[in-house]
């Protein structure tokens, strides 16, 4: 088995590639096995730093299996993806702390390949394919130092260099090669740790805790963006069993089984990228449709994945005005029940009851209600006190009178109800982060909202958003742009740099880091067969698919005809010299035009030694010349340009100056 | 490392006067793991300075005078009857050592001398079905009185083969000879320091795999051999068995003179001592024979 002379940069570089794909991964796997993954790792480089024994065999098998029963104990058999994922990196770590000749080490590298793109299953943003790339170059640094002796910075150069190259290739293969659907993909998406639910129940929770991940991008054509406040409608919840909003079996089924039809005048149409989640919900304003062919569009104006997709899609919505249509008869019924929570929630019954008797309209008490929470001392809060009695609605409206939108649409939407109006809460998002310069809205996890919608005889579903009432700046911008609210918004957030909204220098930082990643996003993450068609139809004038055809055949017939050209040219002695050795000849010519006579044949090396004698001047510079020659040709050290730019100099000392 | 090689050669020149290259060469041969044949007249130091390379090396020496009734068991060992046991023991020749000098090998007869390069090729003895291998590192040093003397045995060409180089020591300078009359400063070679163990000469021998041969030097090695084989002025040309020779002999003399990578002139240096037994030239000879060689074959830049 071939040792290997330099293991301890190899280590060195392995050990810090494991170590990053193990910090990038850790949000996918549990605390304490990133902590043993990443307690690995850190052996490795001690190991490699105090140039210690790699462990026994034994020792080191005998903590692999040990390893592995607490992985399938920790991660188990349902995630298959991450399962195999961390059994790929634990195995490629023990390799490593067991690699001890060539062939253990090519073995790692080549696993390596694979376990640092596992990046890429759980995360596709511009800063991972940075970070993998970054990795991907320290890799090939790590397989060029095992077959040669140079230094760790010139490997990571020349792998850097190697990877340039292919660039370009990389690129072209993107663009022009059609793109087949996937063969393969991922059994089950990812857990989603924040987002909307199906259910809602806003009395139990005390700390609204949000997060400032994405959640989609909406971008509006120039000329006809529509006014705020955007209700970006996800989940309908029209079913209520006294605390909990739920979706009812009745809609469910009819999302199942009937499909809208494309609007007759739609009022808007936008495109939304959306980031990948594990619902099927996804967000239009009002009455949205989309014939996208991975989105169902419901007659209740939503939008529904068909499939699970591990990545972000990209689709085009149009959307419309609620119908004025009278409801059906089940959807009315589905839309007036309440269960018990009327007879729970005495006191807010009354209330509604009361005032609808002094109206009578349907119209009048969906105003009188929005101005009972407005004078009525109603305050928003992210962090209201829990309510758990099973009066809670009673608990919210006339003791506590403090809560987020939750709390707002579920006693809304219970009073609609009691006085025999349909009404349904909706959960999405409100608002957005607008881009002004590509005209886009961001739309964050701390965006998520709940409102209600009530249905107006002869006017349709209409929004009814108390929220709005006690919190009208909620209406207009993103949540973290109210500054009534900033120090409770803030508290709310994880560090990010959000929390530096107010430092004028880090907004402008992030807006472009943001602006960044849309472009990302946009262009590279969704460049689907869409995007790729319409850009080859730029490219080459519509419909002309035979010349898109005949140029990618013309580059690569191209580039392999150059390469089989270059590989059979005529080789010129001259040309395939080392530059050294035309160097010296240089400087032997030099030589013999001013007098040197030396014998035919003899080594470079005394003839630069006779002609230090010959011009006891220069001695120093033939000397010099000769350290560089030998150094180069013979020492084989690394031919560098300052070794390149040195020589010419030498020569030209040589034969000027006399 | 190399102070300790400095302080080496310093030793042995001190009972060798002015022969300060045949030293290196020397060497440069136990060095590269290879054998040295010595080509010289009686009474010029052939045994002073094997004697001498063995004790500053600290490695165990045995002496073999070759004589025309010289039999091989007299080298490798016999097995020889035990009473009391009932059964044969083998009793280990004079070459179970790990400096062998081997006095006029060319006085003894084919046999013998067979029997001595085999186990120099092998580097073990099979007797009577037992293989017995030999101390490592193993080393021959084989003198050899010139050919035109009454009572030789040549070595045929495929024997001489087996040897790495072959030196001859020379007559020494007047100045040398006179201070050898003088018998001034005339150090006993029994008493040099011993400079390194047998561990750290394989040690040596390790690192000097690692020298550098570069594409220019191997090229140059390539273009002196196919010379010889392509010129028709040799009988004998060189064999790939010589050219790995030059390559090793090449690292070693590189590394004696302190660097880690081998260049055209070490090439030069050590080509007559590795190739001329090779070619069958004589030692006379051998100077312009090589030197028109060396002249004819361009070295590579």
């Amino acid at each position: 088995m071939t040792q290997l002379k330099n293991t301890k940069p190899i280590n060195l570089l392995l050990s810090l590639i494991y170590l990053a794909v193990v910090m990038a991964l850790a949000t996918e796997l549990s605390v304490a096995f990133s902590v043993l993954l990443g307690f690995l790792c850190v052996w490795n480089l001690a190991i490699t730093l105090t140039n210690k024994k790699k462990p026994h065999t034994i020792l080191a098998n005998i903590l692999a299996g040990l390893c592995l029963l607490f992985l399938l104990y920790d991660v188990g058999l349902g995630d298959t993806v991450t399962l195999f994922v961390a059994m790929l990196i634990l195995s490629s770590l023990f390799k490593l702390l067991q690699a001890r000749n060539k062939k253990h080490y090519q073995t790692i590298v080549l696993l390596s390949f694979f376990s640092l793109s596992t990046v890429y299953l759980f995360s596709q943003s511009l800063l991972s394919t940075l970070l993998v790339s970054v990795l991907y170059i320290l890799n090939f640094a790590a397989l060029m130092l095992i077959e040669s002796t140079h230094k760790i910075k010139l490997a990571v150069k020349q792998s850097t260099k190697m990877l340039a190259l292919a660039l370009p290739i990389a690129v072209f293969l993107v663009i022009f090669l059609p793109k087949l659907p996937a063969f393969w993909q991922l059994p089950g998406p990812k857990l989603a740790k924040t987002g909307l639910s199906e259910s809602v129940n806003p009395f139990d929770i005390a700390k609204l805790s949000r997060s400032d991940e994405l959640v989609f991008r909406a971008k509006f054509s120039n000329t006809n963006k529509p006014n705020a406040p955007y209700y970006w409608r996800a989940i309908i919840h029209d079913q209520f069993d006294g605390s909990t909003w739920l979706v009812s079996d009745f809609s469910k089924q009819q999302q199942r089984s009937q499909i809208a039809d494309a609007p007759n005048a739609p009022l808007l149409s936008y495109s939304i990228i959306a980031e990948p989640s594990s619902q099927p919900w996804l967000y239009g304003l009002e009455q949205a449709y989309s014939n996208s062919e991975n989105i169902k569009a419901t007659q209740q104006g939503l939008l529904i994945r068909k499939r699970y997709l591990n990545n972000t899609i990209n689709y085009a919505v149009t959307s419309a005005n609620f119908s004025a249509d009278a409801l059906n008869i089940s959807s009315r019924n589905q839309n007036l029940q309440v269960d018990n929570s009327a007879l729970n929630n005495v006191q807010t019954r009354d209330l509604a009851y009361e005032l609808y008797k002094t109206t009578n309209s349907d119209k009048v008490f969906f105003n009188k209600l929005s101005t009972y929470f407005l004078k009525q001392g109603f305050s928003y809060t992210l962090t209201p006190d829990p309510m758990t009695s099973s009066s809670a609605i009673d608990e919210f409206m006339f003791n506590k009178k403090r809560g987020f939108c939750g709390h707002y649409a579920s006693a809304a939407a219970m009073m609609f109800r009691t006085v025999g109006i349909p009404a349904r809460v909706v959960s999405g998002y409100l608002g957005g982060e607008l881009n002004e310069q590509d005209n886009y809205l961001s739309i964050y996890q701390y965006d998520a909202h709940a409102w209600v919608e009530v249905y107006i005889e002869n006017e349709g579903w209409q929004i009814f958003d108390a929220t709005a009432v006690v919190s009208p700046e909620r209406l207009t911008g993103s949540l973290s742009q109210i500054d009534s609210l900033s120090g409770e918004f803030t508290n709310n957030l994880n560090f990010s740099l959000l929390r530096f909204n107010q430092i004028p220098g880090f907004n402008w930082l992030r807006l472009n880091l943001e602006n960044l990643d849309y472009t990302w996003t946009n262009w590279v993450l969704g460049f689907d067969q869409q995007k790729q068609s319409s850009l080859l139809k730029k490219l080459f004038g519509a419909n002309q698919l035979w010349k898109i055809a005949l140029f990618s055949l013309l580059v690569l017939i191209s580039i392999f005809l150059s390469y089989f050209i270059y590989l059979n040219w005529p080789k010129n002695t001259k040309q395939n010299q080392h530059v050294m050795s035309h160097y010296f000849l240089e400087i032997t010519t030099w030589c013999d035009k001013h007098g040197l006579k030396a014998k035919a044949n003899i080594t470079p090396l005394h003839y630069l030694s006779l002609a230090a004698n010959e011009f006891p001047k220069k001695a120093a510079y033939f000397a010099e010349f000769a350290s560089l020659y030998s150094k180069i040709r013979y020492k084989e050290d690394y031919f560098t340009s300052q070794d390149k730019k040195h020589g010419r100099d030498l020569v030209k000392l040589i034969k000027t100056n006399s | 490392m190399h102070d300790t090689i400095n302080d080496i050669i310093d030793d042995l020149s001190s009972v060798i006067y002015g022969k300060n290259e045949q030293i290196k060469l020397a060497l440069t041969c136990l060095f590269s793991q290879g054998h040295l044949l010595i080509e010289d007249l009686p009474g010029m130091g052939k045994t002073t300075l094997s004697h001498a390379l063995a004790s500053v090396l600290g490695l165990s020496y045995q002496r073999v005078q070759f004589t025309s009734d010289l039999l091989p068991s007299d080298i490798l060992g016999t097995s020889i009857f035990n009473a009391t046991e009932h059964s044969f023991a083998f009793h280990k020749g004079p070459i179970f050592s790990q400096v062998v000098l081997a006095d006029e090998i060319n006085r003894a007869g084919p046999k013998t001398q067979s029997a001595l390069l085999e186990a120099m090729e092998e580097k073990q003895v099979s007797m009577d079905g037992d293989i017995y291998p030999l101390p490592s590192p193993f080393f021959v040093i084989a003198t050899q009185n010139p050919l035109h003397q009454s009572g030789t045995y040549p070595l045929p060409e495929s024997q001489l083969d087996r040897f790495m180089m072959r030196v001859s020591l020379g007559f020494p300078s007047k100045d040398a000879e006179k201070k050898l009359i003088l018998g001034h400063n005339n150090r006993d070679y029994k008493l040099l320091p011993t400079r390194i163990n047998a561990t750290e000469l394989v040690n040596i021998q390790n690192e000097i795999k690692k020298t550098t041969l570069s594409d220019p030097v191997i090229d140059y090695i390539i273009e002196l051999v196919t010379y010889t084989r392509t010129s028709g002025i040799f009988s004998n040309p060189l064999s790939p068995r010589a050219s790995i020779a030059l390559g090793k002999a090449g690292q070693a003399w590189a590394y004696i003179e302190g660097r880690d990578f081998v260049t055209p002139d070490d090439i030069q240096m050590i080509f007559k001592y590795v190739t001329a037994h090779r070619l069958g030239i004589d030692v006379n000879n051998s100077e312009l024979y090589i030197e028109q060689l060396l002249n004819a074959v361009t070295v590579p830049l």
